[in-house]
């Protein structure tokens, strides 16, 4: 039933990003491959008598046009700062192919909730909710109808929410709409916004750590979490970065917890893997989910383990921007991206896992990313394990170009 | 057009329980009752407890589309337009008053809990999305259980779409054709059932008013209707043809 068929190329062709390390590609590799958990800052004003370690966007972002006032919310302000950066491609590329023929998939697990919530203080106060809330801002389909709108765009425009997966799965999904031959490009990524629900609903699930998350050290102690957002302009060209393999899996375990087993990540890894033909020897490095806490961990390493004979050096990104939740898949895609298009040489500058160094004996041995470490080039890995036991595993490599 | 098989299919509102229902309400749609919400027995108990009313009608009509044997390898697509955004209000009011919120509710009340609930349910281990999209939600489910079809078309995907109207808060801030309502859907890429093409169609297509939301407009029109259905309000529309005329 497929029109252009598995092999179709899926080129991520432009990436606009925006995270606790800056705004756009050329401020946030030095300050990723630098590996210092240096700009993540505390908030007291999110978890009541609890001050937060948290990876939040800081400085002014943009404003939405007038027009889109009903969309006005912290999440598409992020989404906008990420789409600025490439803005011409997107254009262009509209062009070319007619508006009709261009989609938006967004992932968020967020959308506007932390401008209802405001919405939602002012009415406590006042009996009304503020004037200056629509719900356009808090539902989910809100954040792809804004993308849309802002470009005039007449696809397909749709949000994915499957918690932390939710940006992974937005980028496997374009992937598909182009092999589907519906449309020939799609704006497709996540963001996710700090707020009261979520950062209030993860420490009452007791998940998050009071200092700056650890992962896979034997001292962690749970997440940090964080906001921003990534935005790809995919197209269905064989040259640039390719989005190469998809794998996806349920848990059938738990609402809010991993299998401890790993069988659900390993899954989504292999299904991975065969989707983009690649042995799991070729694959030069894993970003891992690598929450910091002692179950994802734990489980993690255990499937990484399983998958490759020889596992590849990983790293989580975690402690340098916090956890985005719906936003990490696409966001740490989009440092992977980084990382092939910085390729030099055959050889690859890896994101180094920072961490205290005292790593949890009781997890499978997998060698970690060191600061300043290179390999030799080849496609990498990302994982991305959502609640309700939602998995999206991604392989990226650089094309011919 | 992109082909897909109406395997299976199963609609649930208050009151309006079994396909002969439906086919009647097809003939002649009349007013959907909103107050109610599926008992949803077949759950263990330890599960029914945690559903939302949402989960509930998600769960309801996914178990009476799929045949038992196919649960647990079917893909799944959750659609939904506002999810569970009534349960989220209470916490929402808790928040503002700077109380804390239960974990437990938390969790259960993500985009994806209705996914995360059937795979515990029934032991499902495969791929599955939860999807909104606004107005376009029935039909953009629609469009990603195709492009999960497009993936692998050696097994059945499950598209589930359930809403409930929004609580007194949020109600007046959205215009749409409200209704409790669930439907469900099993596509595959062959076997028994209808044949439906989907295509997008130019945005200055005609669209008649609808009184009934979309997936319900789409459930009319395959249990009766043999013209081509055309949804859509936005600047996207979607044009449905049936490839096979067949009695669903």
């Amino acid at each position: 039933m497929s029109v252009h068929g598995r092999s179709t190329p899926c080129s991520l062709r432009a990436l606009g990003m925006l995270t606790a390390l800056g705004r756009g590609s050329d401020e946030i590799w030095p300050r990723l491959v630098a590996g210092e958990p240096a700009h993540l800052t505390v908030r007291d004003d999110l978890v009541p008598g609890r001050p937060l370690v948290v990876g939040a966007v800081t400085g002014e972002l943009p404003r939405l046009p007038r027009g889109l006032a009903r969309y006005a919310c912290r999440n598409n302000s992020m989404t906008l700062a990420a789409l600025e950066q490439i803005e011409d491609a997107v254009r262009d590329v509209a062009a070319a192919a007619g508006r009709r023929r261009v989609a938006v998939v967004m992932g968020s697990s967020t959308s506007g909730v932390s401008d209802a919530e405001a919405a939602i203080r002012h009415q406590h106060l006042t009996g009304v909710l503020a004037p200056s809330f629509h719900y356009e801002q808090l539902e989910f389909g809100g954040a792809s109808a804004f993308v849309a709108k802002l470009f005039g765009l007449g696809g397909p425009a749709f949000t994915l929410s499957t918690a932390c997966s939710s940006g992974a799965r937005a980028l496997a999904s374009a992937r598909a709409l182009l092999a589907l031959g519906i449309v020939d490009a799609v704006l497709a990524g996540a963001t996710d916004t700090l707020c009261g629900l979520t950062t209030n609903g993860f420490s009452a699930l007791q998940v998050v750590s009071d200092e700056i998350t650890n992962p896979l050290s034997r001292n962690r102690n749970g997440i940090t979490l964080g906001e921003g957002s990534a935005l790809f302009l995919v197209t269905r060209e064989a040259e640039g970065i390719q989005l190469l393999g998809v794998g996806e899996s349920s848990e059938a375990h738990h609402m809010s917890a991993p299998d401890p087993h790993g069988a659900g990540a390993e899954a989504a890894m292999r299904a991975a893997l065969a989707d983009a033909g690649v042995p799991p020897d070729a694959i030069a490095y894993v970003s891992l989910h690598g929450t910091g806490t002692a179950l994802n961990d734990a489980m993690e390493c255990r499937a990484i383990a399983r998958t490759f004979p020889s596992p590849p050096p990983c790293s989580s990104a975690k402690p340098l921007v916090g956890h985005t939740l719906g936003a990490a898949g696409a966001i740490e895609a989009g440092f992977c991206w980084l990382m092939l298009r910085e390729q030099d040489s055959g050889r690859l500058a890896l994101i180094p896992h920072a961490y205290d160094g005292e790593r949890d004996p009781e997890l499978a041995a997998i060698p970690l990313a060191a600061k300043g470490m290179q390999v030799a080039a080849g496609p990498v890995l990302t994982n991305a394990f959502g609640f309700g036991g939602n998995n999206c595993s991604l392989v990226l490599a650089r094309g011919a170009a | 057009m992109i082909p897909a098989v109406v395997r299976g299919w199963s609609a649930w509102s208050p009151g309006r329980e079994d396909p002969a229902a439906w086919r009647a309400w097809a003939r002649a749609p009349e007013l959907l009752a909103s107050e109610g919400c599926p008992d949803v027995q077949f759950l263990p108990a330890m599960l029914r407890r945690r559903c939302s009313p949402l989960a509930r009608i998600m769960l309801e009509t996914a178990y009476a589309a799929c045949p038992a044997e196919e649960r647990a390898q079917v893909r799944t697509v959750f659609a939904s337009r506002h999810g569970n955004i009534n349960e989220s209000i209470p916490m929402l009011d808790r928040l503002a008053e700077r109380q804390p919120i239960s974990p437990t509710k938390f969790s259960h009340t993500v985009h994806n809990a209705q996914a995360g609930l059937f795979s515990i349910a029934a032991d499902n281990r495969q791929a599955s999305s939860s999807v909104a999209a606004q107005q376009d939600t029935f039909a953009c489910g629609y469009l990603e259980a195709l492009t999960h079809l497009q993936r692998d078309p050696r097994s059945a995907v499950l598209l589930v779409m359930a809403d409930i109207p929004l609580a007194p808060t949020f109600a007046k801030l959205v215009e749409e054709p409200a209704a409790t309502y669930g439907l469900a859907l099993l596509l595959a890429a062959g076997g028994e059932g209808p044949t439906l093409g989907f295509e997008t169609a130019a945005s200055d297509a005609v669209v008649p008013a609808r009184a009934w939301p979309d997936a319900l407009e789409f459930l009319r029109w395959l249990l009766v209707d043999e013209e081509p259905l055309v949804l859509g309000a936005g600047a996207c529309r979607w044009r449905w043809e049936r490839h096979t005329p067949s009695s669903a």
